[in-house]
């Protein structure tokens, strides 16, 4: 998977608008959205935000952990725990870059929540290289991970899955050889 | 026909079309159609943008493009023409007009039914009546009584006092019509900015956002820095975008709410009215801006110790002065207005030539611009003389510097625009030096000459009013002339060698600064008639035309007369 096709999932999570235009209730195959009424808060994917957005028909309501004290919190949490921690959103950086891209008015203080998702995000690839390291080292035949996202792990898929097939051939052979040679 | 309600006479109808917009080239009209542009694209209307540089080529894209579409809309061109008789459109097509230009010919004025003007009515005092420029006429029978008087001659003798009193009432009814559409015809100005209505009507549906405020800034900017709008006609159209800017940037300063510094934020001040002076050194940009090099005669040896004496005074060391802007220590940086301000009465300077109330942008941590430098290199690019640039590619050029996130091509067009900066003072220096700027009479005039250095910049009409006026500030200023500041300039550019033509342009004075009145479009005309000569009046600006070089000493010649 692409990170393009990761990110088209992650438009599928609802958040907060406010719109500005009267509109009723909206029926698509995904599911019903609205009714639309001018000044009040309504709960749509996040696709038809940023569409919206775009067309000037309404404000965007961050959600609720995107505050600079929630996300230096969860950055604390991830620095004090070994493993990963649970995510306030399981997308939540594809919805922070969508977010901060096209709704920058509308989110306070969005310098300072960038810089702090770029943190926790930069902590838990970390995290995860260094626990593939030791998998490796091990020799282990499987592993198992909790709270991992699925962007995180679009980073490693295609070059670890890539990566053991060739050092399962390597071994293989190397086994083959030995075996041959003790006979 | 006047629209009262932009958004119901104008965007709905276009709401779910097609439209063709044809924008003239200058930047209000840039400005104007960007701000279009973001409207289409949020309601999904589609669009065809051309660009056109005169009448002819108005005609043309019309023709080329007019298939199957219903709305066209003009940006800063055909107010002066009368669009449903060049044209000849089908019944069903709509026009809409947004144009600064005035007069607004009287066709497009009372065609209630094709014709949509995009303008504030409010500015249109001096119409005149619907019922003295057209009423039904009897002519076809009378000219039909003629021929057949031959047959109906005893008949004819009754009718014939009636025919006679109807002849003459016509007669007066014609010459009337005649005297009215000359005065009304009689001086172009400009009205309000495209810009600045198209800003309205995205105001009107809150669409409106910080970046459209900015473009509306720069177009109204451009009218005044090309001198189209009096100084008094800025000044209002500035306080009342500075409501919209107060209204879109005052968040930011409180703790709880801080906006992102890639925001973009607009700030209201006043302004130093020194050319480019953020980009050049202190130095350059005083020698280059119209008003401060005129009143210190930076061309003359004295005018050049006056300077110095000046930035002496006011403690800017030399060196700094000379280097560039950016590079010079922040104290001197920041306090520059104010010991401008406060030295510049001992040398004759007024605070209405060293300040005026302006905007300026800033966008992330590098990026701050006012609105003078942006049109400036707007302007530079648009009239890049590139031979390897074709119309349409400097047209989106600039289009593109006005996208904000372009920075390296804003760059590069500041450097174009000091390069212009710097062909006109010298160009004005040659003037003034070789003694060129002659006196016929009624006016001034000045020739450039064909093989002088950058001559090239000089065929394009807006570079070529920053130098017109330039010009007569410089020959006012050193003139013992003292009617020199009643004489209004007309000035010659070679524009193509093969071909040999001209590009001429006349300025009104600087007397009748005020109002900006521009009369020499009639006279052109005029002049033109009587002499035969081979002319061109294709700009928008009737007090643009290109001629024949061969044609010009009759030309002239006739002028004056006219003039006299």
């Amino acid at each position: 998977m692409d990170p393009a096709e990761v990110e088209f999932l992650a438009e599928k999570e609802e958040i907060s608008v406010v719109p500005n235009f009267t509109q009723d209730k909206i029926y698509l195959i995904g599911g019903d959205v609205g009714p639309f009424n001018a000044g009040l808060p309504v709960k749509v994917p996040l696709w038809m935000a940023i569409n919206l957005k775009q067309g000037q028909k309404c404000r965007i309501i961050p959600p609720d952990w995107m505050d600079t004290e929630r996300l230096q919190d969860k950055k604390q949490e991830e620095t004090d725990s070994k493993f990963f921690t649970e995510m306030p959103s399981p997308h939540f950086m594809e919805i922070t870059q969508l977010l901060l891209k096209c709704a920058t008015d509308d989110i306070p203080h969005a310098d300072e929540i960038r810089t702090l998702v770029k943190d926790i995000w930069d902590l838990r690839i970390a995290k995860l290289r260094s626990s593939i390291d030791t998998f490796l080292k091990s020799d282990a035949t499987h592993a198992k991970l909790n709270y991992l996202t699925l962007m995180e792990l679009n980073t490693a898929r295609p070059f670890l899955t890539k990566a053991l097939d060739q050092m399962h051939l390597l071994r293989s052979n190397l086994s083959g050889r030995i075996q041959s040679t003790q006979e | 026909m006047f629209i009262k309600d932009l958004r119901k006479g104008f965007y709905d109808e276009i709401l779910h079309q097609r439209v063709l917009v044809l924008v003239a080239f200058d930047v209000d009209a840039l400005c104007a159609c960007k701000i279009l542009q973001y409207l289409f694209q949020c309601d999904q209307i589609l669009y065809t943008i051309v660009p056109v540089t005169g009448k002819e080529e108005l005609e043309k894209a019309y023709v080329e493009n007019s298939e199957g579409v219903k709305h066209v809309i003009f940006i800063n061109c055909g107010a002066s023409v009368d669009v449903v008789e060049t044209l000849q459109p089908e019944e069903s097509v709509r026009f809409y007009i947004c144009d600064s230009h005035r007069p607004v010919d009287v066709h497009n004025v009372f065609n209630a039914v094709q014709v949509k003007l995009l303008m504030k009515e409010e500015e249109f005092d001096e119409l005149p009546e619907y019922d003295s420029l057209f009423r039904d006429d009897d002519s076809d029978d009378d000219s039909g009584n003629d021929s057949d008087s031959s047959e109906r001659s005893g008949k004819r003798k009754r009718f014939d006092d009636e025919a006679i009193e109807k002849r003459r009432d016509k007669r007066i009814w014609n010459e009337n019509r005649q005297k009215i559409l000359f005065e009304y015809n009689q001086f172009s100005t400009y009205g309000t900015a495209a810009s600045l209505i198209m800003f309205e009507l995205a105001w009107k549906m809150s669409k409106d956002t910080n970046d459209l405020v900015w473009l509306a800034v720069v177009g109204v900017t451009d009218q005044y820095i090309h001198f189209k709008t009096p100084r008094d006609k800025y000044i209002d159209d500035a306080m009342a975008l500075e409501s919209h800017v107060a209204r879109h940037n005052h968040r930011g300063d409180d703790e709880d709410n801080i906006i992102s510094i890639n925001c973009l934020k607009i700030v209201f001040d006043e302004e130093l009215q020194l050319t480019l002076y953020r980009h050049w050194s202190l130095f350059d940009s005083i020698c280059h801006s119209v008003n401060l090099a005129c009143k210190f005669k930076v061309w003359t040896l004295k005018g050049q110790k006056r300077l110095h004496e000046f930035l002496a005074e006011m403690g800017m060391p030399l060196s700094q002065c000379k280097q560039k802007f950016s590079s010079m220590e922040s104290t001197l940086r920041h306090n520059i207005k104010q010991m401008i301000q406060d030295h510049m009465t001992k040398y004759g300077l007024t605070n209405q030539d060293v300040v005026i109330p302006s905007f300026s942008a800033q966008y992330g941590y590098k990026n701050k611009l006012c609105a003078s430098d942006y049109v400036l290199a707007c302007v530079a690019t648009l009239e890049n003389i590139d031979k390897n640039k074709s119309a349409t590619d400097n047209f989106l050029s600039a289009l593109d510097i006005l996208q904000r996130v372009n920075v390296a091509s804003l760059e590069k067009a500041v450097e174009l625009a000091k390069k212009q900066t710097q062909a006109i003072v010298t160009q004005v220096q040659t003037f003034l030096d070789m003694h060129q700027v002659i006196s016929a009479g009624p006016f001034l005039y000045a020739f450039i000459q064909e093989g002088t250095m950058d001559v090239k910049f000089f065929s394009k009409p807006q570079c070529l009013m920053r130098l017109a006026r330039f010009t007569l500030e410089a020959h006012c200023s050193v003139s013992r002339n003292k009617r020199a500041r009643s004489l209004p300039l007309v000035l010659g550019a070679p524009l193509d060698g093969e071909q040999g033509t001209t590009l001429v342009i006349g300025i009104p004075p600087l007397q009748l600064d005020d109002e900006r009145k521009n009369f020499f479009g009639k006279a052109f005309e005029q002049a033109a008639v009587s002499t035969n000569s081979r002319t061109l009046h294709d700009s928008f600006d009737s007090y643009i035309m290109e001629m024949k070089t061969e044609d010009r000493s009759k030309f002239f010649d006739a002028l004056i007369s006219l003039l006299n």
